[in-house]
């Protein structure tokens, strides 16, 4: 909701480009501006400020560009806060998360337009039309959330929330029912489940730092020599789901980039021009840009004609390229000449195809998945990933629970350690949707025998 | 006092409250305190304000809910003050925000003194008649039709019926129509209900057994006594010798001639009624015994509970004694107490052994029981199932959405407790009169009372059990520390003109003396540190000034609470403020929710079953996520313009 909190949110679209967007709006934007680009005079209001982004611990992130709306002359209505960092994933990815880190909230979707509406910053024609749009975005994060959350966030989301609520049903028990036959109140139970469930949620929020790959797309790169079948690939594999297709400019050989899902991953999928050592200028030129690419991809498809001789690498190609992050597709299996190249980087996983006949793709979804599945997850978070916004939320129900606990051991009145576990499940509520009540009550009355 | 009975189209009343338990005594009091030419409508003029389940009044927000009733110039805590035979305060150990005032009652005193005071009260008739039916013109209710085929009329009508319509009692297999043993049930008015297109369900709920006193052995019981200091419900003191239960035959007071003062009489004592928290009487503590679980898990299959017998839901936080054996099966035993229904009476209620079992299995179980070895019965328990009307389809005000100018308050709207039924009772008379006034319906918040969160929950959520209220469903109940009620709703209690101007500037006094001294306590200092500080430290009100200790223990106490506790409270109005513009955005009546583009389906769904009053509301409703409010906003703004805030 307005008012009250400084939201932030990334205006310009996810993934790579030259400038990024953040916006903040909100009470807090003139202090802030001054802390993060350590001036000791404010921002002109209106005028575009070259200064360093500097982060709670006196880190600088990057080069930004500061721009600050006064109250009453910004596009929501209140005073604004607009910062343009270099468009690359992982600074805005920073900057963001030192944004929640010094007490901005990240945005629910739409809710600039709201501010913005609210504060009578639009005028009535445009009403319905931005009605339009915060519904086409908010399905779609909706469905994204959804994703998640019937998938392994959700369930271990609602696994810790549930027992949250059995740790305040055991100290409400004794609020509301207090002439009521009940065992001896305990501390110690309470607690330590608490420091358990603080932990647990502590690994989840370690978990954000995979947040990007959520958020940006899990960048994967389609190489392979010229002809192959790597376009054949990328359109069998995003056809139906392509969800945006950008030409990129940069090189003279353009390349193609798409979104896709596999299971419950988003993949940004490159195509990148074929690996052809003497091919002409304009194709090293293309390999020198798929080098570049794979700096910062997180995972390969490297695509073989099986009826042709193995490629040959590029050395800093090669050296990116693990068992872990690279699958080898051996595609044209339908042809008379093709053969085997099970003795080809034998350690990686291998998978036929023929794109021709549109065979091999559900096997290559499938190992890809169990790749991305096991590279990403691992011991103690169950395989769980969470974004910036819901560790924005752990972090902040992990700092109530904190102080829940540290009242549970001095001994503090139990009314106001519950008061503390709602606000947690108040912020808990903000993943995975309120948490009524009732959910509480029911635990209270299925662990205790209650009633006149 | 009435000023001649109105009968007939030509002659209505301004409201007309059917019913006469603990919501419709509410409900016809404010409204005639009000102003309002009021009538209510009995089928027993000698079952006013009956308590039909344990004699009790108060505990854990319920305690809370009787002194908020107080404030808003309500009558439970003073007939509660007044004929009650115990208190005690509960949760004494914890913090003030959940402590809570309970009293045990003389169940016909009570009743005596709440008749007296309907008796007395101006614009106020009583008359004896089962309302039958509702007259309808159109979408609009008018009047009722009684049982003796006389028809009464009025600009709004409050219901309460509590468990009456279609009423029936189980005792095993043995079933018998009633609202209540020894009362009949009301079969017509349902249909009447159905008629304008109100939804009705049913719900269970039930009361245990009554015995003899001089059949229990109390040598083997433990005793539970009253608090030497007894903390009271009523904001005025109810101590001084005016205020001494009686009930007076004239207006005059004739306190002189002992025998014209009303009083129950006591063998050993002289012939005076009792002072609030004079003479208590105890309530015991017995268990189950050895073989009690043996006998009720024998004769489950004669439960009408388990046999399917009843169709209605019971409460969780009440369960019969079957569910208790069977549920906890390895609990060994089940705590009871004995409550004493009155000072001149010899019935005992037997707190947690509610059952539906057979007459004979009850005995057998009685006899189990330590303590109850050669025990009498005198009624045995029962379950009794009832319609009521789901309460989301009324408005905040309390006023039905499918018909205009009716009212419902208490058990029909799903709830349990006299407390909550009483708390309905004053909202509704008092919207009732708003109603017909043209003023704005008297609408608590969440955060300012018990009420507010009570009517929305009911209005917001609905109930699938008989809705009881607990201090865990009130997100902000360190705000509602029990002697803050009059001071959370002075705004209220003066726009809506609740109290007399006298108890008014009482209230104004106290609340500005609270606040200037949690102010000064802050910015006066002592030792080079503020008082604020001490206190927070010490928690002992001798870190007061010395000033203040001539203040009185109400202004003291309070001054403590919101010092000591400032950074929670201050925590929770930091939430409400957040909260609080999105409550502010109306929605219209008859606001079309099917016309908004963009919303999911799920919540369009929701909302226009719910049809909320407000955003506030609107984003309380389960299934209802931040983006529909945000759809919802944009929408109002477009349709509406600034004029929607």
């Amino acid at each position: 909701m307005p008012a009250a909190d400084t939201i932030v949110a990334l205006s310009s679209p996810a993934g790579e480009s030259a400038i990024a967007l953040i916006r903040l709006t909100g009470p807090a934007c003139a202090e802030l501006a001054l802390a993060i680009t350590q001036r000791s005079k404010p921002l002109k209001k209106r005028y575009a400020h070259f200064a360093k982004y500097i982060d709670v611990n006196g880190k600088q992130i990057d080069e930004c560009v500061f721009t600050y709306y006064i109250d009453g002359q910004s596009f929501t209505g209140e005073s604004m806060l607009e910062i343009a960092p270099h468009g690359n994933p992982m600074i805005v990815q920073k900057i963001l998360a030192d944004l929640m880190a010094r007490g901005c909230r990240p945005a629910e979707p739409g809710e600039f337009t709201r501010t913005a509406f609210l504060n009578g910053r639009m005028d009535l024609s445009q009403a319905e039309a931005i009605s339009d749009l915060i519904r086409a975005r908010s399905d779609r994060s909706l469905e994204v959330a959804q994703r998640q959350l019937h998938g392994s966030v959700g369930r271990k989301m609602s696994e810790l929330t549930e027992r949250l609520l059995g740790v305040m049903a055991q100290l409400e028990a004794y609020i509301d029912f207090p002439e009521e036959d009940l065992p001896g109140e305990d501390q110690v139970g309470p607690a330590s489940e608490l420091r358990k469930l603080t932990e647990e949620m502590g690994d989840l929020i370690e978990t954000q730092r995979y947040s990007a790959l959520l958020h940006e797309g899990i960048k994967t790169l389609i190489i392979g020599e010229p002809n192959v079948g790597k376009s054949s690939l990328i359109n069998a594999l995003t056809g139906a789901e392509r969800s945006i297709v950008s030409d990129m400019p940069g090189t003279t050989r353009d390349y193609i980039s798409a979104f896709m899902m596999v299971g419950p991953w988003r993949i940004e999928i490159l195509d990148t021009a074929g690996l052809h050592e003497a091919g002409d200028a304009i194709e090293k030129i293309g390999i020198v840009h798929t080098i570049e690419q794979s700096e910062t991809a997180d995972f390969f498809l490297l695509v073989l004609d099986a009826n042709m001789p193995s490629p040959t690498l590029p050395d800093s190609l090669l050296r990116r390229m693990n068992p872990a992050n690279t699958i080898v597709i051996e595609n044209k299996k339908d042809l008379p000449s093709a053969q085997s190249f099970a003795d080809y980087l034998p350690n990686f996983k291998h998978v036929s195809t023929s794109l021709l006949e549109r065979t091999g793709l559900a096997e290559l979804r499938e190992t890809w998945q169990k790749s991305i599945d096991d590279s990403l997850t691992h011991g103690q978070s169950d395989g769980v990933v969470v974004n910036a916004r819901h560790a924005a939320s752990l972090i902040e129900a992990v700092d109530a629970l904190g102080l829940a606990s540290s009242k549970l051991k001095s001994g503090d009145h139990s009314e106001l350690i519950v008061a503390d576990m709602r606000d947690a499940v108040e912020h808990i509520g903000q993943v995975v949707g309120r948490v009524d009540n009732e959910r509480m009550l029911d635990r209270l009355f299925k662990q205790f025998c209650i009633g006149k | 006092m009435s000023s001649g009975l109105k009968f007939g189209k030509g002659h209505p009343y301004d409201v007309i409250v059917c019913g006469a338990g603990h919501a419709g005594c509410e409900a016809a009091l404010a409204s005639a305190r009000l102003g309002a030419n009021t009538l209510m409508l009995t089928g027993n003029l000698d079952t006013i304000a009956q308590m039909s389940c344990n004699p009790a009044i108060g505990g854990q927000a319920k305690g809370h809910m009787v002194r908020e009733i107080d404030a808003l110039g309500g009558e439970m805590a003073i007939n509660t003050d007044t004929t009650a035979i115990q208190f005690r305060l509960l949760n004494a150990s914890k913090g003030p925000a959940v402590q809570a005032p309970r009293a045990q009652c003389d169940k016909k005193a009570y009743q005596y003194r709440m008749k007296h005071v309907l008796e007395l009260q101006e614009n106020l008739d009583l008359f004896q008649a089962m309302v039958q039916g509702l007259i309808y013109e159109g979408s609009k209710v008018v009047g009722v039709r009684t049982n003796l085929e006389v028809e009464f009329y009025a600009r709004t009508v409050v219901v309460t019926t509590g468990t009456f319509l279609r009423g029936l009692m189980h005792v095993g297999k043995n079933t018998n129509k009633g609202g209540r043993m020894g009362d009949f049930s009301e079969e017509g008015l349902s249909g009447s209900f159905l008629e304008a297109g109100i939804e009705l369900e049913r719900l269970k709920t039930g009361t245990p057994a009554r015995i003899l006193g001089s059949s229990i052995d109390f040598s083997q019981l433990e005793e539970q006594k009253g608090d030497i200091d007894p903390t009271l419900f009523a904001f005025y003191d109810t101590r001084g010798i005016e205020n001494m239960f009686h009930v007076e035959q004239s207006e005059k007071n004739v306190r002189n001639s002992e025998h014209e003062l009303f009083h129950v009489e006591h063998p050993h004592q002289r012939k005076l009624g009792w002072l609030p928290g004079q003479e208590q009487v105890s309530c015991w503590m017995t268990y189950t015994g050895a073989t009690t679980r043996q006998v009720v898990t024998d004769n489950l299959h004669l439960s009408p509970m388990y046999s399917g017998q009843i169709e209605g839901t019971g409460p969780r936080y009440c369960p019969s004694i079957e569910d208790k054996f069977v549920r906890f099966a390895d609990k060994e035993r089940h705590m009871l107490f004995l409550e004493p229904e009155g000072r001149n009476t010899n019935e005992w209620y037997i707190n947690g052994l509610s059952t539906s079992l057979p007459f004979g299995v009850q005995l057998d179980m009685l006899r189990s029981i330590e303590g109850l070895e050669g025990v009498h019965m005198m009624r045995p328990a029962y379950a009794v199932e009832y319609d009521f009307a789901p309460p989301t389809q009324l408005f905040s005000s309390l006023e039905s959405k499918k018909v205009e100018n009716l009212f419902f308050a208490g058990q029909i709207n799903g709830t349990s407790g006299y407390e909550e039924a009483a708390g309905q009772g004053l909202i509704a008379g008092v919207n009732a009169v708003q109603k017909i006034r043209g003023q704005e319906a008297l609408v608590l918040k969440r955060h300012e009372a018990y009420l507010g969160v009570l009517i929305d929950d009911l209005v917001t959520k609905g109930t699938k059990e008989p809705y009881r209220m607990f201090s865990s469903r009130a997100e902000h109940r360190l705000l509602f520390n029990h002697p803050s009620a009059e001071l959370r709703l002075l705004d209220t209690i003066e726009s809506m003109q609740l109290v007399d101007e006298q108890r008014l500037k009482r209230i104004k006094e106290k609340s500005s003396k609270v606040l200037e001294w949690t102010d000064r306590l802050e910015l006066e200092r002592k030792a080079g540190e503020s008082y604020a500080l001490h206190l927070r430290r010490s928690h002992s009100q001798e870190d007061f000034p010395e000033a203040m200790k001539a203040e009185s223990k109400e202004v003291r106490e309070e001054v403590h609470y919101r010092v000591v506790f400032k950074g929670y409270l201050d925590r929770e109005l930091k939430q409400i403020e957040k909260l609080k513009h999105i409550d502010k955005i109306k929605l219209p009546e008859g606001f079309d929710f099917s016309e908004v583009k963009g919303l999911r389906s799920e919540s369009a769904q929701k909302l226009i079953e719910i049809a909320p009053s407000s955003l506030g509301q609107a984003s309380r409703i389960s299934g209802v996520n931040p983006a529909d409010i945000s759809i919802l906003m944009v929408h109002l703004e477009a349709r509406y313009g600034k004029s929607a805030r």
